[in-house]
């Protein structure tokens, strides 16, 4: 019993140890190269347990199949046309075919020198396809930006596969420049035309104040105007009114008149007046002397005479 | 496996000490073999122990913020929903079988992108006053110096640009906040250097410092794509919602293409300004932008003004009543009802007029009525009477009255009156007053 015991646990412990030397895992994230006497036999990207046979005659070869990131140095290139221009582009790799991999290049290290050139020939090579304008333009419409990528991603994927087994996922510009130089001149342009854009707000602004302004000046004529003709109506309506009254002094023209005259010259002679009277017009002639009742009548008789 | 071959081989001389006692039959033997069943059965005790402890090494606990993925043989464990576990103790197959890979799923995560602004020296940074700053170069250099670029304006009238690749210069800063949306995509993907994970740390605490360089690449390139989009005054006045947001998206659908994983919770700009070289400029655009609104909402206070003085708070919808003809007259009567100001006092004296002279002429009118009856029996003395009795007011109210005697030529007679008169006499009315 315990003997038996004791011998399963004993072969357990050889056979792990013995899987240890004739089996290998690979991880979700890598791939692996089984060479046998060094010679690339067997290529495995799916994640799982492989068997093999023991060290010196097989031998595993891992590679990390993740995605990694290179960029290449800041670099000058020109666009069609020739504007020279400063790019940073990067690149987004993994190992796609280890064996390929494993012959062509063999490090991580290695891959990166070698994907260096690339990328500096694609961008350099993409670039040159196109127009500075096709980078910035006024017209957003006219940007090309997400295609020239698109275009670099095209050219440098068949080639760095074939040639090293290597996926490149994705490429970007991460750095879009242009010599010091050619700062000082965008610098002057963004200058006058910021210079131009002052000089139109304060012309618009002081346009649009003044038309509030003359706006609101004839507003107010034309307002000011529609209540003197309501006024003048109202007025009008009085004066009828008035005249309706006046009607009545028709009956006797000459009393009205009269009375007309009286009202006005007393109206006219309220204030600040100075009066210069003959003396002997009425009553003042009373100053001179008693008035003579006789010839009074006398007087009465010549006026109704004349 | 150094500890379980010491087991086995104490089995192993628990094992000859067995076949000794077989041999012997004496009490010494008997004892002898006595304890060596009691060290045998300890030894049984120690090796179940052992296998115990050995499959609780399994138990894994996932923290709240953490999800895992059971690697088995390497391979992701499960299907569906099952490959990812959620937070709580969890038992797997101790390695070698299975491994647990914890990834932090809700940490956020900020990234700053430093790589737009201008170079900054340490001075330039502690340094307070503007005079401890390096002075402003003439240019920007491209390899220490940091920007973006922005598309000009489209309706700028320049005449110099005729190629329409005008464009501006501007400094900015962000940061992006990610995290780990997809355990399995991030782990299967994403570059995370294993063999450099430093003693006492696991996978979760050297992720960020592995993918910030992917990160803060394919975000350099989200805002250099999406800025050539904007004009310098959208990226600094304008749109910054909308340049933020066209920024996120790029990034999202970059981190999307390569299957990273990862997922941008925010992405904010921190920090923009135009060149230095230029600021004076700016500067007085900002200012002269300021002066028209100023000039503007003057020029708006004064037509209120000058309005409401004219017309009355009204004023505005009377001033469109007299211009719409399809109004009705009942509509503008009830506008000039709530009239004001100038206008209202135009109407005001309109009315007081016509009041004024409608009783004037009713009190003619009376007056006429009055004396009538009377000046048809006696029209000479009446009229008289009423002659007489204006000049006397009138006399009464002169100031001044000079009576003078005619000549017995009667003509060709000078009077001469001073007619400066002191303009201190005040009308008898005010005096009375």
């Amino acid at each position: 019993m315990k003997s038996i015991a004791i011998t399963v646990f004993i072969i357990l412990i050889v056979a792990v140890m013995g899987l240890y030397l004739i089996s290998f895992q690979v991880r979700q994230t890598e791939s692996a190269l089984v060479t046998t006497f060094g010679k690339p036999t067997r290529e495995i990207t799916r994640p799982g347990w492989y068997f093999k046979r023991p060290a010196p005659i097989q031998r595993v070869h891992k590679f990390d199949s993740r995605m990694m990131v290179f960029e290449a140095d800041l670099g000058e290139t020109t666009t069609k046309g020739a504007v020279p221009i400063i790019v940073n582009t990067y690149v987004v790799w993994k190992i796609a075919e280890p064996l390929r991999f494993f012959n062509a290049v063999g490090t991580i290290k290695d891959a990166k020198s070698k994907l260096y050139g690339y990328i500096s020939d694609t961008q350099n090579r993409t670039i040159g396809r196109h127009a500075f304008d096709e980078f910035v333009n006024s017209d957003p419409s006219k940007i090309r930006f997400p295609k020239i990528e698109e275009e670099m991603l095209a050219d440098i994927q068949p080639a760095v596969r074939d040639a090293y087994g290597i996926e490149i996922k994705t490429v970007g510009i991460k750095q879009l420049k242009i010599s010091a130089d050619v700062s000082k001149n965008v610098f002057e342009r963004m200058k006058a035309e910021r210079n131009r854009r002052t000089e139109a707000t304060i012309a618009q602004g002081n346009a649009e104040a003044t038309k509030i302004k003359t706006d609101t000046d004839s507003k107010t004529r034309i307002l000011l105007a529609a209540a003197e003709a309501r006024a003048k109506a109202i007025r009008g309506q009085g004066d009828a009114k008035a005249a309706e009254y006046y009607k009545m002094l028709e009956e006797e023209p000459k009393l009205a008149i009269f009375l007309r005259n009286i009202e006005a010259l007393e109206e006219m002679l309220k204030e600040r007046a100075t009066i210069v009277i003959p003396a002997d017009s009425e009553p003042f002639k009373l100053l001179k002397g008693m008035p003579d009742f006789g010839a009074s009548v006398q007087t009465r008789e010549e006026a109704a005479s004349k | 496996m150094a500890q379980q071959n010491y087991n086995s081989d104490d089995q192993i001389r628990a094992r000859s000490a067995g076949g000794r006692v077989h041999d012997d039959h004496d009490a010494a033997a008997k004892s002898l073999s006595e304890a060596l069943r009691v060290s045998f059965v300890i030894l049984k005790i120690i090796m179940i122990v052992l296998v115990v402890a050995f499959l609780a090494s399994g138990f894994r606990t996932v923290g709240s913020d953490e999800q895992a993925l059971v690697l088995r043989f390497g391979k992701i464990r499960g299907v569906g929903e099952e490959r990812v576990l959620g937070p709580g103790l969890h038992w797997v197959f101790p390695y070698p079988v299975e491994e647990i890979i914890r990834i932090p799923v809700a940490k956020k995560v900020n990234l700053a992108i430093n790589s737009f602004w201008y170079r900054e020296t340490m001075r330039d940074v502690l340094g307070e006053s503007p005079k401890e700053r390096a002075p402003v170069t003439e240019t920007l250099d491209p390899v220490t110096d940091g920007y973006s670029i922005t598309r000009s304006q489209m309706d700028s009238g320049d005449v110099t640009s005729t190629s329409g690749s005008d464009y501006n210069i501007i400094h900015c800063k962000w940061q992006v906040t990610y995290k780990i949306d997809d355990p399995e995509l991030f782990f299967r993907n994403t570059y995370v250097d294993l063999e450099k994970i430093p003693a006492g740390q696991n996978y979760a605490d050297v992720i960020t410092q592995n993918v910030t360089g992917l990160l803060e690449d394919i975000a350099g390139n989200a805002v250099v794509t999406a800025l050539v989009n904007y004009t310098i005054d959208d990226v600094m006045f304008e749109q910054v919602a909308r340049v933020t947001e066209h920024v996120r998206k790029l990034l999202q659908e970059k981190l999307d293409k390569i299957e990273s994983g990862i997922k941008v919770v925010s992405v904010q700009m921190t920090d923009k300004t135009w060149p230095r070289q230029v600021d004076a400029a700016f500067q007085a655009a900002i200012k002269a932008s300021q002066d028209s609104q100023k000039a503007i909402s003057q020029a708006r206070t004064y037509a209120e003004k000058t309005l409401n003085e004219a017309a009355g708070p009204v004023a505005e919808k009377l001033f469109t009543a007299l211009q719409e003809q399809n109004i009705s007259q009942e509509q503008r009567d009830l506008l000039w009802s709530e009239l004001a100001g100038a206008a209202q006092k135009r109407i005001d004296e309109a009315r007081a007029y016509q009041t004024e002279v409608v009783e004037t002429a009713k009190a003619n009118a009376d007056y006429l009525r009055q004396i009538l009856p009377e000046y048809r029996k006696r029209p000479e003395l009446v009229v008289k009477q009423i002659y007489w009795d204006a000049i006397q007011r009138i006399l009464n109210n002169a100031d001044e009255k000079f009576i003078i005697q005619p000549t017995e030529h009667g003509k060709n007679v000078q009077i001469r009156v001073l007619a400066n008169r002191d303009p201190k006499i005040k009308p008898k009315s005010e005096k009375e007053k």
